[in-house]
């Protein structure tokens, strides 16, 4: 599962998700994120973090605080310089730098599931 | 001796004697002859004036002034001739041979029994030498005058010179006593608070307009700091002051220590920062956010050109592999360029903060190798040795700073394949050194290289960048308290090394204004 408010990433992590053989679901609306995941049920969220509204630390407070969600890993990613420190206060499993290699967006996925 | 005087004095001759063998000049006049002629003189004035007897006798004294007619002298002298008084006078006498002597002239009358002025007795000293050292001290005193008179208008030039520089500077400044009394406040402090002189002057510092500078940082600062710190300086104070409202003051405050008049005086300027903060913060704002949204679609773009690479066919063409291979170059620069744009962006506004949490050093390292490992297959990244420290740093920055020496090491070493790593402990220091077997640094550059947008010469040209890297590095560095350096040889490589403490005084002092010394 990948939530970005950027539709130019999530086309593109998903068109890259699949060649590696995952099932890609996507959100573009953060709001909207645990309602879909409640649905499609995910292994793994990737999560950005800067994100109009409901932003992606705020997403996952929300997450983890959910009984049914609070066991999926979530790799955060950001542009912001701040990115990292966020991600890690907010209790994410992994973080990535804006823009990302995809070696290395894979091999953190694959040591997650 | 010719002259007869016996029927003047007759009971004594012995009084000529003593005229002749004084050392002072008598000269006697017969006032009751034409024109008050000389009718005696004695061997001391014979000395004194240079002239002989013959030339003496029968001449009236005024020949003695030669053509120096006009002093004051003559005129206090025909006065007492006229009204019978005796009179002393210092007269400018010229000798025979026209040389200036002053004479001090004791003049005195002699009367007969029915009070008639028969004769005039003149009593001279030649007091040259007496006068000239007079004239040399007068001299002396006048010129200590005038230089007095100079340096107090020098004094007063420059005092004005002063003070029109503390008026026309735009910024506020308080002169206080010890006891933080007001001596006085240039006009943009009155300006500023919209204050006048009156209300300001003589008053306590925390009275100053209704208390609006009774803020406990300030008195902190006044009563404690200073004292132990002269001076004090870039120290913020935020306050809500009653007719402008909420602002971010800078002051500087010094204490007068010389010993002198104005021993223990304290000067504060105060500056108001408000503005400039806010325009920083907008402009930091700004950047943030531009670089954010840059980054967003370059990201899509990153992705997919490595999606294109990995997609590509074996027989695609050579002209097609080179294309998608400078595509992906100048898009990795681009992102590089961006990412070096937003660290400008930082350190000038002094923005480099450390968010301090405790980390395993040795897994930062390996983190930050791996990464690139991966980006530079052709090049075999080794580390050798360990710390097993957990550090507490900035575990980010310092990965940044590890990931810029490295990178610059595959950079510069395009012929080789090799980039060394050694981490150790150093006594209770962490050292770090990156090795490379590239091209080296020639050693009146490798001094420069840690400045702000400083390029190596011949490598601006092959390797474009804003030349801030190692400068951010040096920085982040310096921020955790150690030290980073460099130790070349052009043709054979280079080693950066660099130094962390792990005993640390974490220095919480605000940097502001720091960035302005850089």
């Amino acid at each position: 599962m990948i939530c970005d408010d950027d539709q130019g990433i999530l086309e593109m992590v998903e068109m890259i998700m699949e060649e590696y053989g995952y099932d890609v679901y996507t959100e573009a609306n953060s709001m909207q994120l645990l309602k879909t995941m409640g649905r499609e049920k995910p292994d793994l969220l990737l999560l950005d973090i800067w994100m109009p509204v409901l932003s992606g630390d705020q997403v996952l407070k929300n997450l983890r605080a959910d009984s049914e969600f609070n066991a999926i890993p979530v790799i955060m990613y950001s542009a912001s310089t701040e990115g990292a420190a966020i991600a890690k206060k907010s209790g994410a499993d992994d973080y990535l730098s804006k823009p990302f290699d995809i070696d290395i967006l894979i091999e953190k996925i694959r040591k997650l599931i | 001796m010719p002259l007869n005087l016996n029927h003047i004095i007759p009971e004594s001759l012995i009084l000529v004697k003593v005229l002749e063998a004084a050392n002072t000049g008598i000269v006697i006049t017969d006032n009751l002859l034409p024109d008050n002629p000389i009718i005696y003189c004695n061997p001391a004035f014979e000395q004194i004036s240079g002239y002989t007897r013959a030339e003496i006798i029968g001449h009236n004294c005024r020949f003695l002034q030669d053509q120096d007619r006009n002093q004051q002298a003559r005129f206090t002298i025909k006065e007492a001739l006229l009204s019978g008084e005796s009179c002393v006078v210092e007269i400018r006498n010229y000798n025979k041979q026209g040389n200036l002597f002053y004479n001090e002239l004791y003049i005195s009358p002699v009367k007969d029994n029915a009070g008639k002025i028969t004769h005039f007795i003149g009593i001279q000293n030649d007091v040259s030498a007496r006068k000239k050292a007079e004239q040399a001290l007068e001299m002396n005193y006048k010129e200590v005058e005038q230089k007095v008179e100079e340096r107090t208008y020098m004094l007063k030039q420059s005092e004005e010179y002063l003070s029109s520089i503390v008026e026309t500077i735009r910024e506020s400044l308080l002169v206080m006593d010890k006891n933080y009394h007001i001596l006085s406040a240039n006009s943009h402090f009155l300006h500023t608070f919209k204050v006048s002189l009156n209300e300001t002057k003589g008053k306590l510092l925390y009275d100053l307009g209704n208390g609006q500078w009774n803020i406990p940082e300030l008195k902190t600062m006044m009563e404690e700091i200073l004292p132990s710190n002269n001076p004090v300086l870039n120290y913020e104070v935020e306050h809500e002051f009653p007719h402008i409202g909420r602002k971010l003051m800078l002051l500087n405050a010094h204490r007068v220590e010389l010993e002198g008049q104005f021993k223990d005086r304290i000067l504060l300027a105060i500056e108001d920062i408000t503005e400039r903060k806010a325009i920083e913060q907008r402009k930091d704002d700004f950047l943030s956010i531009a670089s954010h949204e840059l980054k967003t679609p370059l990201t899509t773009v990153i992705g997919y050109m490595q999606m294109i690479k990995r997609m590509m066919p074996e027989n695609a063409s050579e002209k097609f592999k080179t294309t998608v291979n400078k595509t992906s170059t100048y898009v990795d620069r681009l992102n590089q360029l961006l990412s070096e744009l937003l660290d400008v962006a930082r350190i000038q506004t002094g923005n480099i903060e450390l968010h301090n949490e405790p980390f395993d050093f040795d897994k930062m390292v390996a983190d930050a190798v791996e990464g690139l490992q991966t980006a530079s297959p052709g090049y075999q990244i080794t580390i050798q040795g360990n710390t097993g420290v957990i550090f507490n740093g900035d575990e980010s920055h310092l990965i940044q700073v590890l990931t810029n020496l490295i990178s610059n090491a595959i950079k510069y070493s395009p012929e080789a394949t090799q980039v060394e790593i050694h981490i150790s402990m150093v006594s209770n220091f962490i050292k770090v050194s990156v090795k490379d077997y590239g091209m080296g640094i020639k050693e009146d550059e490798l001094k420069k290289i840690f400045q702000r947008f400083y390029r190596v010469g011949e490598i601006q040209k092959s390797y474009p960048g804003m030349g801030i890297g190692l400068y951010i590095c040096d920085q982040i560095i310096k921020n955790h308290g150690g030290t980073l350096w460099a130790e070349s040889k052009p043709g054979s490589g280079s080693v950066f090394s660099f130094t962390l403490p792990l005993d640390r005084i974490v220095n919480q002092v605000k940097s502001y204004g720091d960035n302005q010394q850089q």
